[in-house]
C-alpha cells in the first residue's frame, strides 16, 4: 500500500478511535450542543493550520500564523477605535495587512533564504512587536482589552441555521476550497512539486521564490479569516490573541499526515487532525481533567506522533528499498532462467 | 546522406583550469538514429552533454540545430530547442502523479485551473502510442525505476523532444527491464526521434547504436557506423595507442604473504551476493566493474557502515563482526565513494579532518593537547605531501585532489592493517592522481593490505596485484597471474567474454 | 591593491559584530550624555543577561550540531518550581538549598537526555519537537506549583546567590562568566567538543571516522538541558520564588542571541564566544534603547529586525569569504554586474 494511504486511514483511524472512547464512556460527548461546541472551539485553529499545511507542503513551516492572527486582530481594533473608516474599509486594510505579514514570511524565507523557521521566529517578533504598538490603551495609556460591539462582526461569531456556527462552516468551506487549490489548480501542484523535490521542479520552470511566497501569503490570508472570526467570537481583542496558536495548527497538521520533510499532506488529514485535537481535549474536559492535565496529554500526543511519524516514514522507505531489491533479484532469476 | 542532420557540434572547446576538456570536437546526430557516445570516465562526454543542454558554456565551436546556428545557455533554452535529459538520478516529484509530473511546468489551464481531463487525454494518446505500461494515475513514488524512466521519456515526448539523451539508462535497471527499454528505444527511433547514448555496458551499446563515436581525452577518437562495429576494434579506440604499455597492461602477481581479511559467501539482498575473496599482507586487491555492480555496498558492509544478509568475515584468521568503531580500532581504514559528503568535514581545517580518526593519539583523559594535535597535522601533510603544505586551510576550500589527500591523510597516520578505498580518484587532475597512486603503492610496501574499488581501467591496471571483476552483485573473474590487458577487462566487466564473441 | 582591498573586507565581515557593538557603545555614550558608559551600567547589562547567557552556553551545543533546543525554558522553569518545592520542603535550610539545586538541575538533564535520544534516532525536526516539549514541559510546571506562585523567601543560601554581590558584582554574572569558560574549555580543548563541530559539519563523514554521533548529540541536549535548569534555578533564586510561567519567551531571546551571535543553524560553524557577544549586543541594544527613552513595546520589533539582518548579513559574509556566487542572496547583488559584464 501506498505510504500515503496508509498513513491516511491511521490518521482516521485515531480520530474514530477517540471518538467511539469518548462517545461510550461520557454521556455528554456525543450530544448536538456539544458536537456544535467542539466544532466552533476548532475552527479557528483550523482555518490557520489550513494556511499552515500549505507552508509546510512546499517543505516549510510558518510559526508566526498566531501572531500574525493576534497582529490582524490588532489591525482591526485599532482602526475601529482610533478611526471612522466605514467597516468595509477596515476589513479591506486588516486584509491588506494579512497579506503584507505573509509578504514579509514570504520575501525571507524565499529571498533571503532563511531557513523557515528561524524567518517565521523572527517575524513573531515583529508581529508582536506591532501588536503591542497598535494596542489600545485606556485614558491612563495603559493596555486594554478592546471590546468591539459590530453588529456585523458580532453576527460573524454566530449560528445558522440549523445550528452551527458559521465560523464551522467557514472553516469546512475554506478546507474544500484549499483542497480544490492544492490539487486542481497549477500553483496547488506547483507547492507540492516545490517541497517534494526543489531542484526538478526548478528544471521544470518552476519558481521557488513565487511558491514559497504565494505560500505565506495564503497562510496570510487564513491568519486573516481566523482574525475575524476571532473578533466575531469575543468581541473583544487582547494584545495576547494567538500568540499560542501556532503550535496547535503546525500539530494538527502533522498529526494529518503533513509532512516537514514537504510535498505531502492536504486538507482532509489537516481537517482530521483538527478534529482529532479538538475531540481530545473536548473529552479530557468531558473527564474532568485540568487545563495542565489537558496541556500535558496533547503536547505528549504531539511528540508521540512526531516520533510515530519519523519511525513510519523511516520503516516504509526501508521496506519499499527492499521490495524494489527483491523485484530486481526476481526479474534477473526470471530474465536468466 | 540520406538522413537529415539535426544536431552538429563544430569544433566544440571547453577549459576547465588550464586544461582541455574538450578539444575541437565534432558531432553530429541524424534525425531518428541512436548515437552513443563512448569513452572512459573522464574522456569527455559528460562536458559534451553538459554544454549541450546549457549547463556549461562552450569556449568556443558552434552548434546547429536543424541547420540553424543556436546559443544554448540554459536548460530551458535546450528544452525550446526540443533537447532533453534524463539523468541518472530521476527528477521527478515523487508525490505527484504521473501526469502531472509530464506536465509540470507546462500545464494547460484555465484561470489557473489545471485542465486535468484534457492533459490525461494527451498523456494516455501518448502512452498508448508508445505502449508502454504505465497509468495516467498513477503516483511517481510507486512505480519501478524502470517506469520512472518511461515517465521521464514521455517527460520529453510531450514537451516535442526531437532528441532525447539518456545517460547511463540502464544502470539500476534488471536485465528485463532494460529489455523493455530497448524496445522503447527502438519505437523512438522508428518515429523519429534521435537519441544520444551514453553507457559502458557495450554489449547493449553493440546492439543499439546506428552510430558510435568515441571520445578519448577530449577529442574524437573515431566515429563508427553500425555496420562496422567491431568490439575489440572500438575497445582499442577507447584506450588508444598513446597510452603508455606500463598502463595499458599489467602484469599481476599473486602474494605468498598470510591472509589478512577473507570474506566468505556474503550476501546483500539486491547489492551482492555470495561474494567471497581474501586479501593478503601487502597486496592491493582491485574489485572493478560497472556502476552499480554492488562493489561500493561490499566493502561498506566489510567496514561496518551498512548492514549485509549473510556470510562470514574474518580478520588474521579470527570472526570479526564489522562495526565502524571496533574497525578504526583494529586497524581498518576506509576511503569512501564520495570524499565531499562522506569523507572530509568541508569546515574543518586540514589537521581538524585529519584529528578525526586519531583522538586516541592527539588527547589524555578525553583533553586534546593542541600540540600533539598540530604536530599530527604537520605529520599528516608531509606524508600526504599537500600542496601548499598548510595544515591550518579549511578542508572544503581545498582542489579535489587536495581533499582526496587528507582523507587519506586520516588513516596514514594510523597503524593500519586494511584499508578499503573506493573510487579514489574520481574528478582529481592527473598529477595528483599519480601521487595517490604512490601513496597507495608505499602503504602496501609496508605492509598493509588494500581492498580498492575502481571504474577506471587505467587505475585500476596502475595499482592492482590482483584483480576481480564483479557484475550484477556477483564475482565475474578473477585475474591473479599474468598479464592483463584493458581489453580482458573490459570484456569481462561488460559480459562480452563469456557469450564468446571475441 | 586589490588585494588588500578584499582582506580588508574579510576583516569587516568577520569582526562585524565587534564593529558593531563598539559602534553603539559610542553612539550611546554620546547619546546619553555618559549615562552609558559608566561601571554601574555596565554592571547593570552583564546582570540583566546573565541568566540568558547561561542558557546560551548550554544550547549552542545542539545548534552547533543542526539541531536546536527550545526547551531551555521549560526546563528553567521545571527547575525553578522543583527547586523551589524542594527548599520549602527542607525548611529553607542550605541542605535544602543544596538539594533543591541538585533536584531542580537533575530535571534538566533528564528532559535534555530524552530529546537527545529522540533527534539522534529519529529525523524529526528539532525545533517542533522541542516546541511541543516545551508545553509539556509548561504544563509540568503547573503541576508542581498548582498554578500558584511558590515563595522562598526565607532560604538564606538562595538568597545570597540571588541577590547579594561579590566585589561589586552579582553573582549570577559570576556563574555566567563560570558556565561560559567551562562551555567554552569544553567546545575548543577537549575531544568532545571536535567531536561536536565534525558531527555539525558532517555527521557522516565524522560517523565513518568512527566518531560516536548519537552519543555526542545526546550529550549535547543534556547539557543544553541542564544549563536551562542551572539559569532556572537562578531565576528562582534571584525572585524569591517560582511561578508557571517561568522563564517564558526566554527560549526566543536565546535563540536570537545565538544567532546574532554568527552561529550557523546548519551547524558545524560559530563560536561559543561569538553566541555570547550576541546576547551582549542584544543586552547593550536593549539597555540602551532603555535609556534614550524608547518604549519597551519597541524591542520586540527591533529584535525580529536585528535577527533577519543578522543571517541576511551572514549569508553575505559567507559568499565574500569564498568568493562564489552561489549564494542566492549574493546573487541577488551580483546578477546586475555579471549580465552588464
Amino acid at each position: 500500500m501506498r505510504q500515503e494511504t496508509l498513513r491516511r486511514i491511521i490518521s482516521f483511524a485515531l480520530l474514530l478511535v477517540l471518538i467511539v472512547v469518548f462517545s461510550t464512556t461520557t454521556d455528554s460527548f456525543l450530544t448536538p450542543a456539544n458536537i456544535t461546541t467542539l466544532l466552533r472551539e476548532c475552527s479557528v485553529i483550523g482555518i490557520l493550520s489550513i494556511g499552515v499545511t500549505i507552508t509546510i507542503i512546499t517543505g516549510g513551516n510558518d510559526l508566526s500564523c498566531g501572531h500574525l492572527m493576534g497582529t490582524v486582530c490588532m489591525v482591526f481594533a485599532h482602526l475601529y477605535y482610533y478611526t471612522s473608516f466605514s467597516l468595509i474599509a477596515i476589513l479591506l486594510i486588516s486584509l491588506l495587512a494579512a497579506i503584507a505579514g505573509g509578504l514579509l514570511n514570504g520575501v525571507c524565507v524565499g529571498l533571503l533564504q532563511i531557513p523557515d523557521f528561524v524567518a517565521t521566529l523572527s517575524t513573531q517578533f515583529i508581529f508582536t512587536g506591532l501588536t503591542y504598538i497598535l494596542a489600545i490603551r485606556n485614558e491612563y495609556g495603559q493596555i486594554s482589552a478592546a471590546q468591539i460591539n459590530n453588529k456585523t462582526m458580532v453576527a460573524l461569531g454566530g449560528q445558522i441555521p440549523g445550528g452551527l456556527y458559521l465560523v464551522t462552516l467557514v472553516f469546512f468551506g475554506m478546507a474544500i476550497l484549499g483542497q480544490i487549490f492544492l490539487k486542481r489548480t497549477k500553483h496547488g501542484i506547483y507547492i507540492y512539486a516545490i517541497g517534494a523535490n526543489r531542484k526538478s521542479a526548478e528544471y521544470s520552470g518552476i519558481s521557488f521564490i513565487r511558491t514559497k511566497i504565494l505560500a505565506f501569503v495564503i497562510s496570510g490570508v487564513c491568519a486573516f479569516v481566523a482574525a475575524m472570526f476571532t473578533i466575531g467570537r469575543y468581541h473583544s481583542n487582547e494584545v495576547a490573541t494567538g500568540q499560542t496558536f501556532a503550535l496547535q495548527a503546525i500539530s494538527a497538521a502533522v498529526i494529518g499526515g503533513a509532512a516537514f520533510t514537504g510535498g505531502r499532506g492536504d486538507m482532509w488529514g489537516t481537517v482530521s487532525g483538527v478534529l482529532f485535537m479538538q475531540v481530545l481535549r473536548n473529552g479530557m474536559r468531558k473527564y474532568g481533567f485540568t487545563t495542565q492535565t489537558q496541556a500535558v496529554v496533547s503536547g505528549v500526543i504531539i511528540v508521540l506522533m512526531l516520533i510515530f511519524d519519523a519511525y513510519y516514514n523511516e520503516f516504509m522507505q526501508k521496506r519499499s528499498r527492499r521490495a524494489a531489491a527483491a523485484e530486481r533479484e526476481n526479474k534477473a532469476v526470471n530474465g536468466n532462467g | 546522406m540520406d538522413k537529415a542532420i539535426l544536431l552538429e557540434m563544430n569544433n566544440i572547446e571547453k577549459i576547465f583550469a588550464h586544461v582541455q576538456a574538450l578539444d575541437r570536437v565534432n558531432f553530429q546526430v541524424r534525425r531518428g538514429e541512436v548515437h552513443t557516445l563512448l569513452g572512459e570516465n573522464g574522456a569527455g562526454k559528460s562536458t559534451l552533454i553538459k554544454i549541450l543542454t546549457g549547463v556549461y558554456p562552450k569556449d568556443g565551436g558552434q552548434i546547429f540545430m536543424e541547420g540553424r546556428e543556436v546559443n544554448i545557455a540554459s536548460r530551458e533554452d535546450a528544452a525550446a530547442l526540443g533537447i532533453s535529459v534524463i539523468f541518472q538520478e530521476l527528477s521527478l516529484i515523487p508525490t505527484l502523479c504521473v501526469y502531472q509530473n509530464i506536465m509540470l511546468g507546462k500545464e494547460f489551464s484555465r484561470f489557473g485551473f489545471v485542465q486535468a481531463k484534457k492533459e490525461k487525454k494527451k498523456i494516455a494518446d501518448l502512452i498508448e502510442y508508445y505502449g508502454f505500461s504505465l497509468g495516467v494515475n498513477d503516483i511517481v513514488e510507486t512505480l519501478s525505476v524502470a517506469q520512472m524512466q518511461m515517465v521521464e521519456i514521455l517527460k520529453a515526448l510531450a514537451a516535442d523532444a526531437k532528441l532525447i539523451i539518456m545517460d547511463e539508462p540502464t544502470a539500476s535497471l534488471s536485465s528485463h527491464e532494460s529489455k523493455l527499454l530497448f524496445s522503447i528505444i527502438d519505437q523512438l527511433r522508428e518515429r523519429g526521434v534521435s537519441i544520444i547514448y551514453i553507457s559502458h555496458r557495450l554489449e547493449e551499446v553493440f546492439k543499439l547504436s546506428d552510430r558510435i563515436t568515441i571520445l578519448r581525452d577530449g577529442k574524437i577518437a573515431g566515429v563508427v557506423e553500425k555496420n562496422q562495429i567491431n568490439p575489440s576494434e572500438i575497445i582499442k579506440m577507447m584506450i588508444g595507442k598513446s597510452v603508455s604499455e606500463a598502463t595499458a597492461s599489467r602484469m599481476l602477481r599473486q602474494s605468498e604473504e598470510e591472509t589478512v581479511l577473507s570474506i566468505q559467501h556474503l550476501c546483500c539482498l539486491g547489492a551482492y551476493e555470495d561474494v567471497s575473496l581474501e586479501v593478503k599482507r601487502g597486496e592491493v586487491l582491485v574489485l572493478t566493474g560497472l556502476v552499480g555492480s554492488g562493489r561500493t555496498e561490499l566493502i561498506r558492509a566489510i567496514y561496518g557502515a551498512d548492514p549485509y544478509d549473510s556470510g562470514k568475515i574474518e580478520l588474521e584468521g579470527k570472526p570479526y563482526q564489522p562495526q565502524i568503531k571496533k574497525a578504526v580500532a583494529e586497524g581498518f581504514g576506509l576511503i569512501p565513494e564520495d570524499r565531499r559528503t562522506q569523507g572530509l568535514s568541508p569546515l574543518l581545517s586540514v589537521t581538524g579532518n585529519v584529528a578525526l580518526t586519531n583522538y586516541d593519539k592527539i588527547s589524555s583523559k578525553g583533553f586534546v593537547s593542541k600540540a600533539r594535535e598540530e604536530e599530527l597535522g604537520r605529520h599528516a601533510v608531509r606524508l600526504v605531501d599537500l600542496r601548499p603544505p598548510n595544515p591550518n586551510v579549511l578542508a572544503g576550500n581545498l582542489s579535489g585532489g587536495n581533499q582526496q589527500k587528507v582523507v587519506l591523510g586520516k588513516w596514514l597516520t594510523r597503524n593500519l592493517k586494511v584499508l578499503l578505498i573506493d573510487e579514489p580518484t574520481v574528478g582529481i587532475d592527473i598529477g595528483a592522481k599519480d601521487e595517490i597512486y604512490q601513496i597507495i603503492e608505499t602503504l602496501s610496501q609496508n605492509g598493509v593490505a588494500v581492498l580498492m574499488v575502481s571504474s577506471d581501467i587505467a587505475e585500476v591496471l596502475r595499482v592492482a596485484h590482483r584483480i576481480i571483476v564483479m557484475r550484477e552483485g556477483k564475482i565475474a573473474k578473477e585475474f591473479h597471474t599474468g598479464i592483463v590487458t584493458q581489453e580482458d577487462i573490459l570484456m569481462a566487466s561488460s559480459g562480452l567474454d563469456t557469450e564468446g564473441e571475441v | 591593491m586589490k588585494k588588500s582591498r578584499a582582506d580588508i573586507r574579510k576583516k569587516v565581515f568577520s569582526n562585524s559584530r565587534i564593529i558593531v557593538l563598539i559602534l553603539m557603545c559610542i553612539y550611546l555614550t554620546a547619546a546619553t550624555n555618559g549615562k552609558f558608559f559608566t561601571y554601574s551600567n555596565f554592571v547593570s547589562i552583564m546582570y540583566s543577561i546573565s541568566l540568558t547567557g547561561i542558557m546560551i552556553c548550554g544550547a549552542t551545543f545542539p545548534v552547533l550540531l543542526g539541531g536546536i533546543d527550545r526547551t531551555v525554558s521549560g526546563n528553567a522553569a521545571v527547575c525553578g518550581a522543583m527547586a523551589a518545592t524542594v527548599a520549602l520542603y527542607f525548611n529553607q535550610t542550605d541542605i535544602g538549598a543544596i538539594l533543591a539545586l541538585l533536584c531542580g538541575t537533575a530535571c534538566g538533564v533528564l528532559s535534555g537526555f530524552f530529546h537527545g535520544i529522540v533527534l539522534s534516532r529519529f529525523a524529526i525536526p528539532a525545533f517542533l519537537l522541542t516546541l511541543a516539549t516545551n508545553e509539556v514541559l509548561y504544563g509540568i510546571v503547573q503541576f508542581i506549583t498548582g498554578n500558584q506562585l511558590i515563595n522562598v523567601l526565607n532560604c538564606e543560601l538562595m538568597n545570597q546567590i540571588g541577590q547579594s554581590r561579590f566585589l561589586g558584582i552579582p553573582i549570577p554574572v559570576y556563574i555566567l562568566l563560570i558556565s561560559f569558560v567551562g562551555c567554552y574549555i569544553l567546545l575548543t580543548h577537549t575531544v568532545y567538543g571536535r567531536q561536536i563541530y565534525a558531527v555539525g559539519g558532517n555527521r557522516q563523514a565524522a560517523e565513518l571516522s568512527g566518531i560516536p554521533a548519537r552519543r555526542v548529540i545526546i550529550i549535547a541536549y543534556t547539557i543544553s538541558g541542564f544549563m536551562g535548569a542551572l539559569s532556572g534555578f537562578l531565576l528562582s533564586c534571584m525572585n524569591r520564588q517560582a511561578s508557571a510561567a517561568q522563564a517564558q519567551g526566554y527560549e526566543n531571546d536565546v535563540l536570537a542571541a545565538i544567532v546574532v551571535g554568527g552561529i550557523s543553524l546548519r551547524g558545524g560553524e560559530g563560536t561559543l564566544q561569538g553566541a555570547l557577544l550576541g546576547a551582549i549586543l542584544i543586552g547593550v541594544m536593549t539597555n540602551g534603547l532603555r535609556l534614550l527613552g524608547i518604549d519597551s513595546i519597541y524591542h520586540n520589533l527591533i529584535k525580529g529586525v536585528i535577527i533577519i539582518i543578522a543571517i541576511a548579513w551572514d549569508m553575505l559574509s559567507a559568499a565574500s569569504k569564498s568568493g562564489t556566487t552561489k549564494n542566492p542572496l549574493a546573487g541577488l547583488f551580483t546578477r546586475k554586474k555579471l549580465r552588464e559584464g
